[in-house]
């Protein structure tokens, strides 16, 4: 018999970005709020403080302030005809866990989507023709706008203070910004940070192929700032322990340095950690929640009422809930039938390295958003009739880390170890830099997310699978970034060259990192029949429920997502405050 | 020798003496960053039986050799570094989602499905290989030649030499990742003695501060530090 | 020789007599400095604003104890001195004080049956109240903090500081006149001058101290007044004279560094995070300036608004020279610098505004005492949460990481860094450091 907890106005699931934001912004109205956090607490002192920090194998190899699959993990396949297995040690990404969540351990790029990304379908049909989208595509418009969402990109980056420079403020196109990005309505908050050899060198080449490079936008400080919370950032250093590790300088904007100190000093705020929610318990009639079910640090477990619930844990665990605890019906690739599942995407990315003999890259001065990115190759710069595929990437070149285990650059061929391996790494280590894309990636009907028939969490509740593979829209659109980076990267010179991209036929592999833009699943958009979330991202069945998240985008964006969901949070919670609260039903 | 060259000697004399002198006070003065980690050859393996020692000493030796620049595994003290893991959390799978049902067979993509833990992978692969070497080579792997050690590790790296005990653990790809994680990780850990192997790259260790040294195109000259504080 | 002792007989009976007059003379306590009509009420939030800028609460409610409850330690040259309870509980705390016990222990040290407070609880500068803030106090004690019935450990100084009747000889030498004295034609200056000599007993810290251990200079006038002082081994910096930050600071800084802990040059460390975080954070618009006022214009500041900025050059210096070459024959306190120091406060020592302390010219960096430096390299600090800035900004201990050998070459380093010409720290001056406890860990 679960313990009964006193009935808060709301409840949050997770203590990340949204749930920060969402905990802020609703304090901020009066309500009685308490975060339900299925990790630990952690603040950057003593949890992310130098020099512990600087350990690569603990935080970089060994995944320390990442979900332990012991605790919370997915099955993969990548067809409905493979069995399913667990993902049983990290790989191909890598979800957050405690306080912050991947707040905390990201690299920081924090992009606006082009307007053309959130009516994505729209835009195909009407420029391209109905044909382009293939049979066994799913993608779909997102039921909101750019311009509708512009006012929460400005506040977001606002609050996590990022770093960057206009290409487009209010329609007029400045040098040195991104001229392809949608209009803005402010400058960035902070000014773009100085550059690393290999990013200069990138923008160099770019600019004389007539490109348009400007700073990747950061949520890695280049100078001290406050927020409109009056929480503090500083300037990065560039210690090259960025992703996967807690900043110790106050540096990369995460829930503990933009939010967290602001909001554990409200009266009408609480969180509790190694609290972790097992299900939303809904009403009789199914058509609000009451509450949630969660297992204390005790291992015991507690019921607590709420007036509203926000799921604001990561895009794989809000689905994930959605799915034990029965809000909406679940998605069946079969028929096409139910919406919760469906639309899992990830980000199709590629690379090419080059090898410069003589150049002397000090790798290790680095952070986790360095780098230059052109645009000219963005999803609304491609004449996708043309080119034969729908999607976009952006094209960037940065050092993150120079760290040795993760970061050991060699020329292929290059003997994986002996005498050879061991000369390689004292020739090449520092003298080697890459450019990337960084891309779209395509919904179809075959790609999603239910409940796994065969393997239990911890609890004894079925894993979520995940079915996923590439598909060659995608393929397609990753070997046209192929064909315009290795151009670029010849331009170069390089002493030698090397390209990774996808290509016809690969299979998802979930060993090595590739990226944690998981997203989908429970999707927004306009229409109850083939959307789990309204465009306020409150589920169409039970209204007292939001659902925050990547789990809405429809299909992927080309662009990381955090400025989108951040975006999305304070936009939802603004529908909250203004329309909910004062009536609370569902919204559209 | 002319009076100029006394003077540049003279004060070449200096710095190297200057150098000495912190390297001295790196080693002396700070009695709480002394590394408590034995020299190899006197250390006790707390995982590893004797005979899989000396795979591992063995194993690594090839791994990474000593010859030509840099240290080798041994010199880094990297079997110290694998048997330390192996008892800790990473050996014990303390993470990782270890329910059944395992199919060994699965796509590689899939990732990891031994139920074996590393610790236990290795104990079973490790005594599999010796009896294939005993039976292929007439002697255990640590006995053999340097170029039939790297035939076995090639052999064994292309999947040529299947080990069936690991349960579809691959002990290759466990050992090189492990050989070169001790190899560079901080030396805490047991491996990279006195941070040779990031000299041998000229990465900075722990040091994580370089604001001053953004977009310069010249090598950083500065040694590394570690994470207790010794200056390498 | 039986004639000296009969004399020393005869002098230990006048001494005897002369104790017995100081221990048994009646108390006579200080009347109310101003007449405040009997009716007095006071407004609603002014007991608590009056607590507030008192500074009650830093020393009278221990780190994760009840509020007021005491039973925090105050290190004396004399040893621990227990703070004591002080919310309305009859038995413990002063639930059964009248307004004249009240004002007594504020005005004289004294407690209803007659023992004397150690000067640790600052009535040097509480007897200077007005009525009107006594009576709040008074109220807001009695009504609106929660009784705890729990004692605090009792103090126990050893001979001859357990003879508290000493005290009374230390009173009567070291107390100036009750009651505060408006100097100045300015009501602004006047409230300032009167924050900062009665509730805010900013000189209980920062005033040097004579020879008896009173609290030197009374007023501006007196060079002494405010001109720094020592507590438990940190420097308490002068708030007095050319060198001193109300000196140099903007009105504005100055005004952040008391509001936040943290402003363009420094951070709060030691005793002064939590005079912020209890205290100074919750005083109003119209008191800051008051204050900052006060401060500024006592050191001839009044009018001009702005920074004095010695070192406003942009070339660099020698150290962030040698600091940014990386050289690898850099002295080992550079080095300690770059491997421990410069990822927060770079190469030029100057930090970052209002995140990380500017070491350049700090009064903490450069203090006669390096206790304090000594005290946030080896167990860190942490900036106190606040209103306007609400984030607890930490820097880390490096104890564990630094000899008491390496700790002094670096302390030496940044002590002589850049502008700063302080004297070399040594190897023992970091031992002692190391083995006191430190005080800024909340």
């Amino acid at each position: 018999m679960a313990r009964k907890e006193k009935k808060r106005d709301v409840v949050i699931v997770g203590l990340g970005w949204t749930g920060s934001i969402l905990g802020m912004e609703l304090c901020n109205e009066g309500l009685d709020v308490l975060a339900l956090e299925r990790g630990g607490d952690r603040d950057t002192v003593p949890d992310f403080q130098y020099p512990a920090i600087a350990d690569e194998l603990k935080y970089g190899v060994r995944y320390g302030f990442m979900q332990k699959p012991r605790n919370s993990t997915v099955t993969v396949r990548r067809s409905e005809s493979e069995t399913a297995l667990p993902y049983r040690h990290l790989g191909s990404f890598l979800p957050g866990d405690g306080v912050g969540g991947a707040g905390m351990h990201w690299n920081g790029h924090t992009f606006r989507p082009m307007a053309e990304e959130f009516q994505l379908k729209s835009y195909v049909e009407q420029n391209f023709g109905k044909d382009l989208i293939s049979d066994e595509m799913a993608i779909q418009d997102w039921g909101i706008s750019y311009q509708e969402l512009e006012p929460y990109f400005d506040r977001f980056e606002k609050v996590a203070g990022i770093a960057g420079q206009a290409g487009n403020l209010k329609g007029e196109i400045r040098e040195g910004g991104n001229p392809f990005e949608a209009p803005r309505s402010n400058d960035y908050p902070m000014p773009p940070l100085p550059q690393t050899v290999d990013s200069n060198k990138f923008a160099d080449a770019a600019r004389k192929m007539g490109y348009h490079p400007y700073p990747r936008p950061s949520g890695v400080a280049s100078k001290a700032y406050t927020n409109p919370y009056g929480m503090q950032l500083g300037p990065c250093n560039f210690c090259g322990f960025c992703e996967r590790f807690g900043c110790y300088q106050y540096s990369k904007s995460s829930p503990q340095t933009c939010i967290l100190d602001a909001l554990k000093r409200k009266e009408n705020f609480e969180y509790r950690t190694n609290a972790e929610v097992l299900k939303i318990e809904l009403a009789a009639d199914g058509k609000t929640a009451k509450g949630v079910t969660y297992m204390d640090a005790n291992g015991e477990e507690v019921y607590q009422p709420a007036d509203m619930v926000i799921l604001a844990a990561y895009q794989l665990h809000n689905v994930h809930l959605m799915l034990l605890s029965g809000i909406g019906q679940a998605y069946n690739p079969a028929t096409g039938d139910g919406v919760i599942g469906k639309n899992y995407a990830y980000q199709t990315n590629g690379g090419t390295a080059l090898f410069f003999k003589d150049i002397d890259f000090n790798p290790f001065v680095g952070n986790g958003s360095n780098g230059h990115v052109i645009d000219d190759f963005a999803i609304n710069r491609i004449d996708f009739g043309a080119e034969g595929f729908i999607g976009g990437s952006y094209i960037s070149s940065g050092t993150f880390n120079g760290q040795p285990i993760r970061s050991m650059r060699l020329p292929g061929g290059t003997p994986k170890w002996g005498a050879g391996w061991k000369s390689a790494i004292k020739e090449w280590y520092g003298h080697s830099m890459a450019i990337g894309s960084h891309g779209s990636n395509m919904s179809y009907h075959t790609n999603h997310l239910d409940l796994d028939p065969t393997y239990k969490d911890k609890y004894g509740r079925p894993l979520m699978r995940m079915t996923f593979n590439w598909k060659s829209n995608d393929i397609r659109m990753t070997q046209f970034m192929k064909s315009k980076i290795e151009p670029l990267a010849e331009s170069m010179n390089p002493d030698i060259m090397q390209s990774s991209f996808k290509k016809e036929g690969a299979m998802y592999d979930v060993r090595p990192y590739q990226t944690t833009h998981n997203v989908g699943g429970a999707i927004m958009g306009s229409d109850p029949k083939s959307s789990a979330l309204n465009k306020f991202l409150q589920t169409w069945d039970v209204h007292n429920v939001f659902v925050m998240g990547a789990n809405a985008f429809p299909q992927n964006i080309q662009y990381n997502p955090t400025g989108t969901v951040g975006a999305l949070a304070y936009w939802a919670v603004e529908a909250i405050r203004k329309d909910y609260l004062p009536n609370p039903r569902p919204l559209v | 020798m002319s009076e100029e060259n006394f003077k540049l000697s003279r004060r070449r004399f200096l710095q190297a003496g200057a150098v000495g002198t912190m390297l001295s006070a790196g080693y002396s003065a700070s009695a709480i960053a002394q590394s408590d980690t034995p020299h190899l050859s006197d250390y006790q393996p707390e995982y590893f039986t004797a005979a899989e020692w000396d795979f591992i000493v063995a194993a690594t030796d090839r791994l990474i050799p000593a010859d030509g620049e840099g240290p080798g595994a041994l010199d880094a003290h990297v079997p110290i570094f694998i048997d330390r893991q192996l008892v800790g959390s990473f050996g014990q799978a303390a993470d990782w989602y270890m329910e059944g049902p395992h199919d060994p067979n699965a796509p590689a993509a899939l990732g990891y499905q031994s139920p074996l833990t590393p610790a236990e992978a290795y104990r079973a692969g490790i005594a599999e290989l010796n009896t294939w070497c005993k039976e292929n080579h007439g002697a255990v792997f640590a006995e053999l030649e340097k170029e039939t050690k790297d035939a076995v590790l090639t052999s064994l790296e292309k999947g040529d030499i299947e080990l069936a005990d690991t349960k579809g653990a691959n002990l290759f790809d466990l050992l090189l990742q492990n050989t070169k994680e001790g190899y560079f990780a901080d030396p805490m850990y047991g491996g990279n003695h006195e941070m040779a192997a990031w000299n041998h790259i000229g990465f900075p260790g722990a040091r994580a501060s370089f604001r001053e040294w953004v977009g310069i195109e010249k090598p950083y000259p500065l040694g590394p530090v570690d994470i207790s504080g010794k200056r390498g | 020789m039986k004639k000296f002792v009969k004399f020393l007989a005869a002098l230990a009976v006048v001494g005897l007599v002369v104790i017995g007059l100081i221990i048994f003379l009646p108390v006579s306590r200080t009347a109310p400095q101003t007449n405040v009509a009997g009716d007095y009420t006071t407004t609603n939030g002014h007991g608590e604003y009056a607590m507030r800028m008192g500074d009650c609460m830093a020393c009278h409610t221990a780190d994760g104890g009840k509020p007021f409850a005491g039973g925090r330690p105050i290190e004396s040259p004399f040893g621990t001195i227990w703070s004591t309870n002080i919310t309305p509980d009859p038995e413990h705390g002063i639930g059964n004080y009248s307004l004249d016990d009240f004002r007594a222990s504020l005005y004289d040290g004294i407690e209803p049956d007659g023992t004397r407070l150690y000067p640790a609880m600052p009535y040097e500068n509480y007897r200077k109240l007005s009525e009107e803030d006594i009576r709040a106090m008074y109220d807001y004690f009695m009504h609106d903090v929660e009784p705890v019935n729990e004692a605090p450990p009792k103090t126990d100084l050893g001979f001859p500081f357990n003879q508290r009747w000493g005290i009374r000889v230390w009173n009567w030498l070291a107390l100036s006149d009750a009651g505060h004295e408006d100097l100045y034609d300015d009501t602004v200056l006047n409230r300032g001058a009167y924050l900062v000599d009665s509730l805010g007993h900013c000189a209980a810290c920062h005033s040097p101290r004579s020879t008896i251990f009173a609290q030197a200079g009374k007023n501006a006038e007196d060079d002494r007044y405010l001109a720094g002082g020592v507590i438990a081994g940190w420097p308490a910096p002068s708030l007095h004279g050319p060198q001193s930050a109300p000196a140099k600071w903007s009105h504005d800084d100055l005004a952040a560094y008391l509001w936040t802990g943290r402003n363009s040059h420094s951070a709060v460390a030691g005793e002064m995070t939590q005079v912020v975080g209890d205290s100074l954070q919750y005083a109003t618009d119209e008191d800051m300036n008051a204050i900052v006022t006060y401060l500024r214009h006592i050191n001839g500041r009044g009018e001009d608004k702005t920074t004095l900025d010695a070192s406003s050059s942009n070339e660099p210096t020698e150290t962030e020279k040698l600091l940014a070459s990386a050289d690898p024959s850099m002295p080992l306190g550079a080095r300690l610098y770059l491997d421990n120091c410069n990822a927060c406060h770079f190469v030029n020592g100057k930090g970052a505004p209002e995140v990380f302390p500017s070491l350049d010219g700090n009064a903490l960096v450069v203090a006669d005492t390096a206790g304090g430096l000594l005290d946030v390299m080896l167990h860190g600090a942490r900036m106190p949460s606040t209103e306007k800035r609400p984030a607890r900004l930490a820097m880390p201990g490096f104890g564990d990481r630094l000899s008491d050998e390496e700790a002094a070459e670096l302390a030496t380093f940044v002590r002589q860094g850049w502008s700063n010409d302080a004297n070399a720290v040594s190897a023992e001056d970091v031992a002692a450091a190391r083995s006191k406890s430190s005080g800024t860990h909340h």
